[in-house]
Order: structure tokens, then C-alpha cells, then sequence
């Protein structure tokens, strides 16, 4: 009969346990694609401050100076950008979400400084990374080397007396920060 | 003749999920005119197309809405793709359609539900939510988001879902199927639920015409206007029956999207039985170039997605514009109509039966 519709969809209900969790006592399960928290394994990390640009909502800040790396947990919108940008797959996405807070937290990691690897200076010759590597216009180029001060890796040698500019595409990380810190963009990824 | 009173309605009250305000114009328990206004959540994602690289504009695009999220990151997408010639893969073209038909079973769940609270019917509302959970069940799995997916990318799709996992996706939906039938049957043969629907708040087909409906709305009032079949991903190839109803009022507003969820299952089945093998993704690199526009079908009907680089020459990882619209833009001169001359107490219904998401609409 049409009025006893939902005492089918109760009555059968009432045989089967709750489809709810009794949170936080039963702890949830996550999947293995869950998109919980960012995790970061300091060693590896260079500092080269893509996460904190690609970072749609600017959650990251690396300061290099001060050797740290910081996530605004509550800023973070978990989309995982940052885990697949960096160049040394440091950062990771765990599954569990963060424990709920009443505060924004902050978590702040530093990062072991490291020996600066000897710049190897030998001559780019496009294969290693592909065509697609780090590419100076020599034309508009000053040879000022704020390229070559900003590289996380010392990739980049800058001789302002011979105009030259070489880029050891080995040690490129592609990571972008000398395209950004070119006074005159001459730089392209 | 009774005095005229405005009611003020919204952006709060219980039964709104979302905040528009109406200002009802009241006499004795008639409304004779609706006043909408929005603005209370604009949050200005258009503009920050300026501040974001496209690639990272994804991010930001889905989430202009938390319902239809998947649809606007593909839409985004595809304009994107179209400007630059982008061919993508047919596997991330399936993923993309099965994903986007997940979301519309739960979005039309969640919206049932919302009705089945609009009338007061709160464990129907509940168990409209129960199941709608294992929808979520399988997006946490395939994509690792419940409600923001974040899987589409300019290119492609950044998630692949093995063959195991897609064939339980498919036993899954055919076991709650008929879990979902009985929980239709009330909206579609409960006596109270029917006095609430049948009749109420009529909008006919010239109507809908006029005032540009879309999506279930249109459909509801006899036009047979579906946005999948312009071509977007893969309906085409596995085939799919628009479900159109002629009667125009609640009720068939209601079936319409009772129709929507079965036909969604049978479209996701198909597509996981066809689905090839091959790449997820193209690369795709350099600066943004071109313009296009692309239409798609949102669970809420026909949603406009444009994208435009900027000029030949000048090109940067920026776009100069974006612009999407939103079908319940489109919808609601179709609600104020619908309001006119209806009684009080069918406001919520009228107002939820458009299915509004302001959130979209003002972005
Ligand atoms: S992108 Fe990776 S290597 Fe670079 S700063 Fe961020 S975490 Fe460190
Ligand atoms: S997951 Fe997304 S929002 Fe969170 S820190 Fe990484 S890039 Fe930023």
C-alpha cells in the first residue's frame, strides 16, 4: 500500500548495525588514495621553494636563510599540487587527516643544511634532461648571475668576462626559481 | 482582499542549503511576487585566474562548488585542452565521464535527501544520505577526496583505476540499486509525499522556453535538451536516454532526477565495460594559448566554461579570462515565476525543486 512505503526501508533498517561511525571511539579507515595531511622528508629536501609557489592556496613558506620549511595545516586544502611538483619527491600525501583543532597550526620543519655540491661546470649539451631543460636567450642575457645565486643546486655558472652562461643539466632540478629571479626574463623552463 | 506583508526569506532558514534571500510578497497565504537577491557568498574565484598558473587554476575552479566539483574541473579542463589543441587520451576521457556520472548519482541523492527534509520527512533525508555515503565510499577510493577530487588536469587525469577496482565500482552501484529503488518509491508513490509534489508549482513548456531553463528543470517541463549529447566525453559512444517528463510540476522535477540517478548507473556500467586500456594523461607543456568555450551537463543542467589566453604573442602561464555560468543562474528566473501565485507553505519546495546552488552561481 502506498502509505507504508518507508516502514519497508525502516522495518529493514532495524535488523542492520548503524551506518554511522561512533567517532571519535572507532577509529576511521582510511584508503590508500586518501588525501590526509602533507608529509615532508627533510633530508631530501633542497629548498628550492617550488611547493611553496605552485601552492594554490600559499600554504607553504620556505625560508632559506633560516633553513626551514612550514605548512599552515588549516590553509592547506589538500590537493596534493606541491607533493607532485617537487623535484625530489620529498613531500608526500598520508592518508590520515589532522586532528581537528580549535588553533591554525602551523608545523615547522627544519631542514639539515647540507655541503653545497661542487658546481660540476661541464658544458649543457641538451641530453640529459631532454630539450626541454633550463634555455637562456644569450641576446637579452646581462650575465648578471642572480640565476646562478639563486639555484638551490649550483647548476648554473655565470662567467660576466667571457659572456658566458652554462647550466650543468645534470644537477637542474627544474625547479623554476632562477626563471623567476631573472631581472630581464631571459629564462625559460 | 488581504493586505499585502513582505516575508523576508533566507539567505538563512532551516530548510535552505544555501544562502539566497527572497523577499515574498504576501497576501493572505498566496505569494504574489518573489524578489530574489544574491550576493552573500561571492568569493571572486573568476578573478583569480590573474594570480594562479593554469595548471593550478584546476584546483581553484573545483572548488567553486562542493557538489558538482568534479564536473567544473573537467570543464575548466576542457576549455583549456580546447584553446591549446589539446588531444586527450580516450582512458582519461572514460575516467572522466564515469567520474562525472558518480558525481551526478550523488548530487541527485544528496538533493532527494534535501527535498525529503524540505517536506519534513527527516529519515528519508537520512537514508537518502546513507547511501549517498557509499558514492563517497568510492570516490575516497579512486581519487582520494570525498567531495574535492582534484583528478583532472589540463591533459588528462591524474589517477588510473585498475580493472578490479572498476569492476567492483560496478557490483557496488548494481547492489545499492535496488536499495536506491525503494527509497524512490516513496519519493514517487507516498501518498503524503505525492500531496506535497503533484501539482505544485507548475511551470509549462513555453514557460521554460522563455525564461531559459535548464538541466532537470527544462527537462521536467517536455523539453529534451541534454548537454551530453554535444559530444563531451564518452555518452555518445556508450549511449544514454535523456529522461524527459511533460507534466512540469514538483512531482516531475522529482522524477526527473529519479530517472537521472538509474540512467547515471547504466551510463557508469557501460562505460566500465568499454573502458580501453592506454595512457591517462598527455603532457602538456608551454604557455597558455588560444580561447574556446565548452558547454557541459552538470547535474543541474548546462553549465558554460570559457577560457581565453591572452593575445597572440603576449602569452603567459596566465589566462586573461575566465568565465563560467552556472545553471542555477539560469534557473532561477524560472523559480520566481514558479513563485508567483503559489501558497506559503510550498516556498521550500518551490525553491528546492530548482535544485539552487549558490555557491556556483556566485563563485
Ligand atoms: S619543492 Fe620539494 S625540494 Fe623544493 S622546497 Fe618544496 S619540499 Fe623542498
Ligand atoms: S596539498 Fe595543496 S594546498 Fe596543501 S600545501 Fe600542498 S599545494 Fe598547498
Amino acid at each position: 500500500m502506498a502509505v507504508f512505503k518507508m516502514a519497508k526501508v525502516v522495518l529493514n533498517r532495524l535488523f542492520q548495525k548503524p551506518a554511522t561511525l561512533m567517532y571519535p571511539v572507532v577509529p576511521r579507515e582510511w584508503t590508500e588514495r586518501t588525501r590526509g595531511h602533507i608529509d615532508i622528508d627533510v633530508d631530501q629536501c633542497i629548498k628550492c621553494g617550488i611547493c611553496a609557489r605552485k601552492c594554490p592556496t600559499n600554504a607553504i613558506t620556505v625560508d632559506r636563510d633560516a633553513s626551514t620549511w612550514e605548512i599552515q595545516r588549516m590553509q592547506c586544502i589538500q590537493c596534493g599540487c606541491c607533493a607532485e611538483v617537487c623535484p625530489k619527491k620529498c613531500l608526500s600525501m598520508a592518508p590520515e587527516y589532522t586532528t581537528p583543532n580549535t588553533i591554525k597550526v602551523v608545523d615547522k620543519f627544519d631542514i639539515p643544511v647540507k655541503e653545497k655540491p661542487a658546481p660540476k661546470a661541464a658544458p649543457a649539451d641538451g641530453a640529459a634532461s631532454g630539450e626541454d631543460g633550463l634555455k637562456c636567450n644569450a641576446e637579452e642575457c646581462v650575465y648578471c648571475g642572480l640565476c646562478a645565486k639563486t639555484c638551490p643546486v649550483g647548476a648554473i655558472t655565470v662567467d660576466r668576462g667571457e659572456k658566458k652562461w652554462e647550466v650543468d643539466k645534470d644537477a637542474c632540478v627544474q625547479c623554476g626559481a632562477c626563471v623567476d629571479k631573472c631581472p630581464k626574463k631571459c629564462l625559460s623552463l | 482582499m488581504g493586505k499585502r506583508t513582505i516575508i523576508p526569506f533566507g539567505p538563512q532558514h532551516p530548510v535552505l542549503p544555501e544562502p539566497v534571500h527572497l523577499d515574498l510578497v504576501i497576501e493572505d497565504e498566496k505569494v504574489v511576487e518573489a524578489i530574489p537577491s544574491i550576493g552573500f557568498i561571492h568569493r571572486g574565484l573568476e578573478k583569480l585566474v590573474e594570480k594562479k598558473e593554469y595548471p593550478e587554476m584546476v584546483y581553484v575552479i573545483e572548488r567553486i562548488c562542493g557538489i558538482c566539483s568534479f564536473g567544473h574541473g573537467w570543464g575548466y579542463c576542457a576549455a583549456a585542452e580546447g584553446a591549446m589543441g589539446v588531444e586527450i587520451p580516450d582512458r582519461a576521457e572514460f575516467l572522466r565521464t564515469i567520474w562525472h556520472e558518480l558525481s551526478r548519482v550523488h548530487s541527485h541523492l544528496l538533493w532527494l535527501g534535501l527535498l525529503a527534509d524540505g517536506f519534513g520527512f527527516e529519515s528519508l533525508f537520512n537514508h537518502c544520505w546513507r547511501v549517498r555515503e557509499t558514492i563517497l565510499d568510492i570516490f575516497e577510493e579512486t581519487t582520494g577526496g570525498r567531495v574535492i577530487f582534484s583528478v583532472c588536469k589540463v591533459g588528462g587525469v591524474r589517477k588510473d583505476v585498475d580493472a578490479d577496482t572498476l569492476k567492483r565500482i560496478a557490483d557496488t552501484l548494481e547492489n545499492i540499486k535496488a536499495e536506491i529503488k525503494t527509497l524512490c518509491d516513496v519519493f514517487l508513490e507516498d501518498v503524503s509525499v505525492k500531496n506535497r509534489l503533484v501539482g505544485v508549482g507548475y511551470l509549462s513548456k513555453q514557460d521554460a522556453i522563455d525564461l531559459c531553463t535548464v538541466g532537470p528543470m527544462a527537462r521536467a517541463s517536455g523539453i529534451n535538451q541534454d548537454l551530453r549529447y554535444n559530444g563531451h566525453g564518452k555518452y555518445l559512444e556508450v549511449g544514454f536516454t535523456p529522461c524527459v517528463e511533460e507534466q512540469g510540476d514538483c512531482y516531475a522535477r522529482c522524477k526527473v532526477r529519479i530517472d537521472e540517478i538509474f540512467e547515471s548507473i547504466g551510463i557508469i556500467q557501460r562505460c566500465i565495460e568499454a573502458i580501453p586500456e592506454g595512457a591517462i594523461d598527455v603532457p602538456v607543456k608551454g604557455k597558455f594559448t588560444g580561447e574556446f568555450i565548452t558547454r557541459m551537463e552538470q547535474p543541474r543542467g548546462e553549465a558554460v566554461y570559457y577560457a581565453k589566453a591572452f593575445d597572440p604573442g603576449k602569452e603567459t602561464n596566465y589566462l586573461e579570462r575566465m568565465r563560467v555560468r552556472t545553471p542555477t543562474n539560469m534557473n532561477i528566473p524560472a523559480m520566481v515565476k514558479t513563485l508567483q501565485g503559489c501558497d506559503l507553505a510550498d516556498v521550500p519546495m518551490l525553491v528546492l525543486t530548482i535544485d539552487p546552488c549558490i555557491s556556483c552561481t556566485e563563485r
